[in-house]
């Protein structure tokens, strides 16, 4: 009992916003394109640092949390906003081989009252919070195609795989799609199985309640240099089935960071324990 | 953590979801006494289910030799080692922790996570036995010198720990059968099954990204037949079929029959705390302090009760329909020397006899004036 009175106790501190509101200044460029990491409109513009911790509210937690601090510039374009988010990594994790995982950053919005978020941890029921998830996995996939099997394990032999076998006049090759249908999570339409954008958008109500959401017009763009990546994620203000941003009012956002080279994977993470206010500004 | 009945420890123990038991419990028993490893099981099943891009590693069904077979690599040893030294005395409940009691404040289950080089050897230790043969070696019973075979598929255990950890709740348990799945549109692959699964059989698909295990060939067991695994296995030395708790046995049930009123049938490494729905006949002839560790207690009378069973006609009765019949066996009966399967409606499906006929030839066959042999 006491511990439940404890975990609401910081589910509703930690629902409110911190008291500085930051401003997002407007910039003369087209953020709806594949975002500059270093583009010149980031130059001047305030760098937030915001503190991390090591998830708390539900298992599996991380031991420790690995990343402590995250650095966000936030700049707009009229009709698209772009979050430059750098954090300290000191490896490159791309994922891949069974058992490794992926570095990822996620960005959560309020989606029903951007005055009053729901609480941070994911939302709550019938209070859902719209997230922006990218990993360097995804990354990799927009940019140079989504890895097979014989990328990932190049030395891997394989007789024979069903369905994969030439036309031979009587014995007709079969179609792309239906190679898939012994590929039980691409049979079953799993989003994760297909190549992905940089960045996915997703809906949550709470832990373990996020589902992806089809048609996405977010964009992202990364880069990893010197211990440090640096992640760009830039979403249309207004996304009708999500979180809706108005130019000249406030929202605010929620931050949540993975170091897949240290096993961080899921509700294995650092997050941000207080929403995070900004005002998208006129100019 | 709720607090659920675990008959299998005799005791209450710490789960994080409430005690909900299907309607019926999907389960093989598996009598290690008869397998010899020809692994006709493991191809049954990889042709069936995981001939496809990202599964090349993947053994739902595998078989091992113990003590030193192991796939993922020593997943025994190392899933023991993370759940620390634990007492059970005999003829008293398990007093030690579970996986899900030893997890402490960060894990929903004591564990650990295997890499991608623990899954590149499923026949690490192949027919290797515990010490070198060296001259002069002889028999001896138990055998100093020991292994055995021991096939495992998920046991799609009444308190799965890979379903306790699956942060989006991707997994799920049937109701009409106990199969535990992983929801193949759901699932993220974020491993949380992979590393909690004490028995390691879920496993990472690096083609589709996500999680697969053993489905426990529920298309076929939705129409009354026993997995591939089963059907195909040239040993017969598995039948598949629904255990009950042991408040709720019924005798005529192979599976109870085995487990709960002869008593020969056990959970492997019970004291995990995940309730698996395989048992095994232990070996007779192995280590029994091996064997201890491997099956609790209970597993000197259950090799006692296992000696027992040449002079009881009804179990040998039972014995002779395990692997007669490809389809699932929900009762039997053993009347006048033969033995009776029976489907769920109560339909005859099989019948063998207990002892076959024997027929004695002449050594010389005056006909073809031709002496026999038993060699072919």
């Amino acid at each position: 009992m006491k511990k439940n009175l404890l975990l609401l106790t910081i589910i509703f501190s930690c629902s409110g916003a911190n008291a500085q509101v930051y401003a997002v200044k407007k910039v003369a460029a087209d953020l709806s394109k594949t975002p500059q990491v270093n583009g010149g409109y980031w130059q001047g513009v305030a760098e937030i640092k915001i503190d991390l911790l090591a998830q708390m509210m539900v298992k599996p937690k991380p031991a420790k949390v690995q990343t402590e601090t995250a650095k966000v510039q936030m700049v707009h374009d009229g009709k698209y906003i772009a979050f430059r988010i750098r954090w300290n990594d000191k490896e490159k994790s791309e994922a891949g081989k069974l058992g490794e995982f992926s570095d990822a950053v996620a960005l959560e919005f309020p989606v029903l009252d951007n005055q009053n978020p729901p609480p941070i941890f994911m939302g709550f029921k019938d209070n859902p919070v719209h997230l922006f998830h990218w990993r360097a996995q995804y990354q990799y996939d927009e940019m140079h195609g989504k890895k097979s099997v014989k990328d990932i394990y190049p030395n891997l032999n394989a007789d024979t795989y069903p369905n994969e076998f030439p036309d031979r006049g009587a014995l007709k090759a079969v179609s792309e799609e239906s190679k898939e249908i012994f590929s039980h999570g691409k049979a079953a339409g799993n989003p994760q199985s297909a190549q992905k954008k940089a960045v996915d958008e997703l809906l949550a109500e709470g832990f373990g309640t996020s589902s992806v959401l089809k048609e996405t017009d977010s964009v992202a763009h990364s880069e990893w240099k010197e211990g440090e990546w640096t992640v760009v994620i830039s979403r249309a203000l207004k996304r009708p089935q999500g979180s809706v941003l108005e130019i000249g009012k406030g929202s605010s956002f929620g931050l949540a960071v993975w170091q897949g080279g240290q096993d961080e994977v899921a509700s294995r993470k650092s997050i941000t324990m207080q929403w995070t206010a900004f005002k998208v500004e006129e100019k | 953590m709720a607090k659920v009945k675990n008959w299998q420890i005799q005791r209450e123990m710490e789960y994080p979801y409430q005690e909900h038991r299907p309607k019926r419990q999907w389960s093989i028993v598996f009598d290690l006494n008869k397998c010899i490893a020809c692994q006709t099981c493991s191809v049954a099943c990889k042709t069936t289910w995981t001939s496809g891009k990202g599964q090349e590693y993947m053994f739902w069904n595998n078989v091992e030799t113990k003590p030193y077979g192991s796939y993922p690599l020593a997943w025994d040893v190392r899933v023991l080692e993370k759940l620390g030294q634990q007492a059970w005395k005999a003829k008293e409940a398990y007093y030690g922790k579970t996986i899900f009691e030893a997890a402490g404040d960060n894990e929903v289950a004591a564990h650990f996570a295997p890499k991608d080089e623990d899954w590149m050897y499923p026949n690490n230790g192949e027919d290797d036995c515990l010490g070198n043969v060296s001259h002069g070696a002889h028999l001896t019973l138990p055998h100093d010198k020991w292994f055995f075979y021991l096939p495992r598929t998920c046991a799609h255990c009444t308190y799965p720990a890979c379903l306790a950890a699956c942060p989006r709740k991707a997994i799920y348990k049937r109701e009409e059968d106990g199969i535990v799945l992983i929801d193949q549109s759901r699932c993220k692959g974020y491993g949380e099954c992979v590393r909690a699964c004490p028995y390691k059989k879920s496993m990472y698909n690096t083609h589709t990204r996500v999680s697969e295990k053993c489905v426990g060939c529920y298309p076929a067991v939705e129409k009354g037949y026993q997995p591939m695994c089963v059907q195909n296995c040239i040993g017969k030395i598995r039948v598949m079929g629904f255990v009950n708790p042991p408040w709720k046995i019924r005798e005529d049930n192979p599976i109870d029959y085995l487990i709960h009123k002869k008593e020969i049938a056990l959970p492997y490494y019970p004291q995990l705390g995940l309730e698996p729905n395989i048992y095994y006949i232990p070996p007779i002839h192995a280590d029994r302090d091996y064997l201890l560790q491997m099956f609790g207690p209970k597993v000197d009378q259950a090799i006692a009760n296992y000696k027992k069973m040449k002079t009881d006609p009804v179990a040998q009765g039972l014995m002779v329909l395990i692997g007669s019949s490809d389809r699932i066996l929900h009762s039997f009966k053993v009347k006048d020397g033969v033995a009776f399967g029976y489907d769920e409606k109560g339909d005859e499906i099989v019948s063998v006899p207990v002892t076959e006929p024997m027929f004695k030839r002449a050594a010389f066959d005056e006909k073809l004036k031709a002496t026999r042999h038993n060699t072919p």
